[in-house]
């Protein structure tokens, strides 16, 4: 892999090291870190137990982002802006291995979105052409790619055989231009979306982060319309819900390195777990308007709530889900149905 | 070491505008003038000739200024060699004052600004952050420096304690008569340091939402009212700033208490009980709190509550609490 990224970019200085230096925040991140990962490559997703979690787990090849959204948790998570790249990917998928014929779950949805951008650097790793191959030839196990970017050029020639889910978040476009740095448009998002339709792939969306500022009832009712003039319902394996949350070392972030942002405009309180969310009545009046859109072009849609509780769940969704087996047995079913 | 001379030098053969070792920040103590006045002047002050012929004060700022004040013409010194490099003095200034006693964070952030002049970032912060007693770090680093700029009113607040460095850190990043807006309520009321810490993130966040300065909040009819209201005692007036701007920072949280506050008072809970909702509304967790001096008292209250367990008010504030209808339950 290090060898086919060092090809692809004959023009970058390469500087082999020890150890990794200090990387200073205010610095534009411009490096991309290249190391052997000697941890657990499969983990799962540290959700809390005051709200209901969905059971993910997490395939992390690397550590952060470089699209710079204002919101994104990453800049709390890892000192470091730069991009670091797990490059042994023999161990890793040697461990995904050990782990799928290990683990007692029936079910297994994996992802690696959650502490970097699924495809941001797909082009120059081409990890997606050992992953996707790879769970194709699970009987069991799906998995998801979370992006904010329109790069599936690799996608189109893999085997895929039905056990990965193409996944975006998605934003209203006043948002993503504010926002979300220098992630894909929504067009672009779409576009990628619906060429991953058309080779096959089921696909996923996630409103998350829901950002309520002054348009918000009219922007994300575009964005539904966008979406499914572009792509079938009937390919979309889940559709999440979550609003914004952030721990409180955020907030300072994003006033320092992110002063277009309108964001922290809201009203925030501290929820369960001490990340800053929107008072519950704005929240649960988000995700009432959300689930009524999309419902109203695919009533059939798999829907979820990311991280709450379940009289928000109640109040917006109309049901719990213990009352249907829990939220991880409900999307393990999805996956059962998709792999039937 | 350094040869150094001891000489008696005229006070008027001082360059007082030269404050280039000069470390010290805020007033003469009264105790320094008293005991030259009694005893004289018992450690002579180091000094380095310049080449116009005056000296540089590199040691002993203050035991000069107090003989000038007192009105002495000579001190007794001892004069460095005018070769020695003015970082070496600088060394000299700093380490002389970290001896005797701890330096105020204004002083503090002298220290480092001036070294900064002739050290890169990592060896001041492994040198000097540890002799200043703080812990060598580049964000600590980076706070004290940004005390530097700051405005004399808000520099004699810091030397003498009256503002917390951490409050000096947060205000440096404010602009000026922001910061001076800050300065003065908080040097008017008696605040806390993790309040005032508290209340600028809060008058920031009413700033961002309703476009205003921070000093156009803090001046706002409302807060100056407060401010004004001389009949209650200093505390009381504190606590209801505070309260305001925190209301006027969650408007919906607001809301949602005054309307738990109104329906719980038309519940009419016996008296001695209060029921609280979950923090923010959000949770299943409810308390009812019951205080009591006998237990025929425990039991009428216990009584009364049982009785008003069963209507169906109790539930229909609990449910509206959280947000949950008794209409769309179960839907």
């Amino acid at each position: 892999m290090v060898r086919g990224i060092l090809a692809s970019l004959p023009e970058i200085p390469v500087q082999w090291v020890d150890r990794f230096g200090e990387d200073r925040k205010s610095e534009t991140s411009k490096t991309l870190e290249v190391a052997r990962f000697r941890g657990r490559f499969v983990k799962a997703c540290p959700g809390t137990r005051f709200y209901n979690c969905c059971g993910y787990q997490i395939l992390n090849f690397a550590n952060q982002c470089s699209l710079g959204c204002s919101y994104c948790i990453l800049q709390v998570y890892f000192p470091n802006s730069n991009v670091r790249l797990f490059a042994n990917f023999d161990d890793l998928l040697q461990q995904l291995d050990d782990h799928l014929r290990t683990s007692r779950r029936k079910v297994h949805r994996i992802g690696t979105g959650e502490f970097t951008d699924s495809l941001l650097l797909d082009h120059l790793t081409r990890a997606s052409e050992l992953l996707v191959p790879f769970f194709a030839k699970q009987p069991s196990a799906v998995l998801e790619l979370k992006t904010k970017t329109s790069q599936v050029d690799l996608l189109e020639k893999l085997d895929h055989r039905g056990r990965t889910i193409v996944a975006w978040s998605l934003n209203p476009p006043e948002v993503i231009d504010r926002e979300e740095g220098t992630a894909s448009s929504l067009e672009e998002r779409l576009a990628a979306a619906r060429r991953c339709q058309d080779w096959g792939y089921r696909l996923a969306f996630h409103f998350d982060p829901l950002l309520a500022y002054p348009r918000w009832k009219g922007g994300y009712a575009e964005v539904v319309d966008r979406l499914f003039s572009v792509v079938d319902p009937g390919v979309v394996a889940w559709i999440s819900l979550g609003s914004l949350r952030f721990m409180p070392p955020l907030k300072a972030i994003i006033k320092q390195d992110h002063r277009g942002s309108t964001i922290l405009d809201e009203e925030f309180v501290p929820g369960l777990d001490g990340k800053l969310r929107y008072f519950r009545d704005l929240r649960v009046e988000m995700y009432s308007r959300l689930k009524d859109l999309l419902l109203k072009v695919a009533p059939d849609l798999c829907i979820y709530l990311c991280m709450e509780s379940n009289d928000v769940w109640r109040e917006a969704l109309g049901f719990i889900p213990a009352e249907r087996g829990g939220l991880s047995a409900i999307l393990d079913q999805k996956v059962l149905e998709l792999l039937d | 070491m350094f040869e150094t001379e001891s000489r008696s030098i005229q006070l008027d053969q001082i360059d007082w505008n030269d404050t280039s070792c000069l470390i010290t920040y805020g007033p003469l103590p009264h105790k320094l003038l008293l005991s030259i006045q009694t005893v004289g002047l018992i450690a002579p002050p180091l000094l380095q000739g310049k080449k116009n012929g005056l000296f540089r004060i590199v040691c002993g700022s203050r035991r000069l200024a107090a003989c000038k004040k007192i009105g002495l013409d000579l001190s007794p010194c001892q004069v460095l060699p005018s070769f020695l490099e003015h970082q070496t003095c600088l060394r000299l200034a700093i380490y002389d004052n970290v001896a005797q006693r701890t330096l105020n964070p204004v002083e503090k952030s002298l220290v480092l600004a001036k070294m900064a002049k002739y050290l890169e970032e990592p060896q001041l912060v492994d040198e000097f952050m540890p002799v200043l007693d703080l812990e060598p770090s580049v964000t600590l680093f980076d706070r004290y420096l940004g005390l530097h700029d700051l405005e004399e009113m808000i520099l004699d607040s810091l030397a003498t304690g009256r503002l917390n460095e951490r409050i000096g850190f947060v205000l440096a990043k404010q602009e000026k008569e922001d910061r001076l807006a800050y300065l003065r309520l908080f040097e008017e009321l008696p605040f806390s340091v993790s309040v005032q810490e508290e209340l600028v993130e809060t008058v920031e966040d009413i700033s961002r939402r309703e476009n205003l300065t921070p000093q156009q909040v803090l001046s706002s009819k409302e807060v100056t009212t407060l401010r004004q209201a001389h009949e209650s005692p200093a505390r009381q007036r504190a606590q209801k700033i505070r309260k305001y701007l925190r209301d006027r920072c969650n408007p919906r949280l607001t809301a949602r208490r005054e309307r738990f506050a109104q329906e719980t008072r038309q519940l009419g809970l016996p008296s001695g009980v209060r029921l609280v909702p979950p923090p923010y509304f959000e949770g299943p967790k409810w308390i009812l709190e019951c205080t009591f001096e006998r237990a025929e008292e425990l039991a009428s209250r216990l009584r009364h509550m049982v009785l008003l367990a069963d209507q169906p008010k109790l539930q229909t504030i609990m449910e509206s609490a959280s947000g949950v209808s008794s209409r769309e339950v179960g839907n």
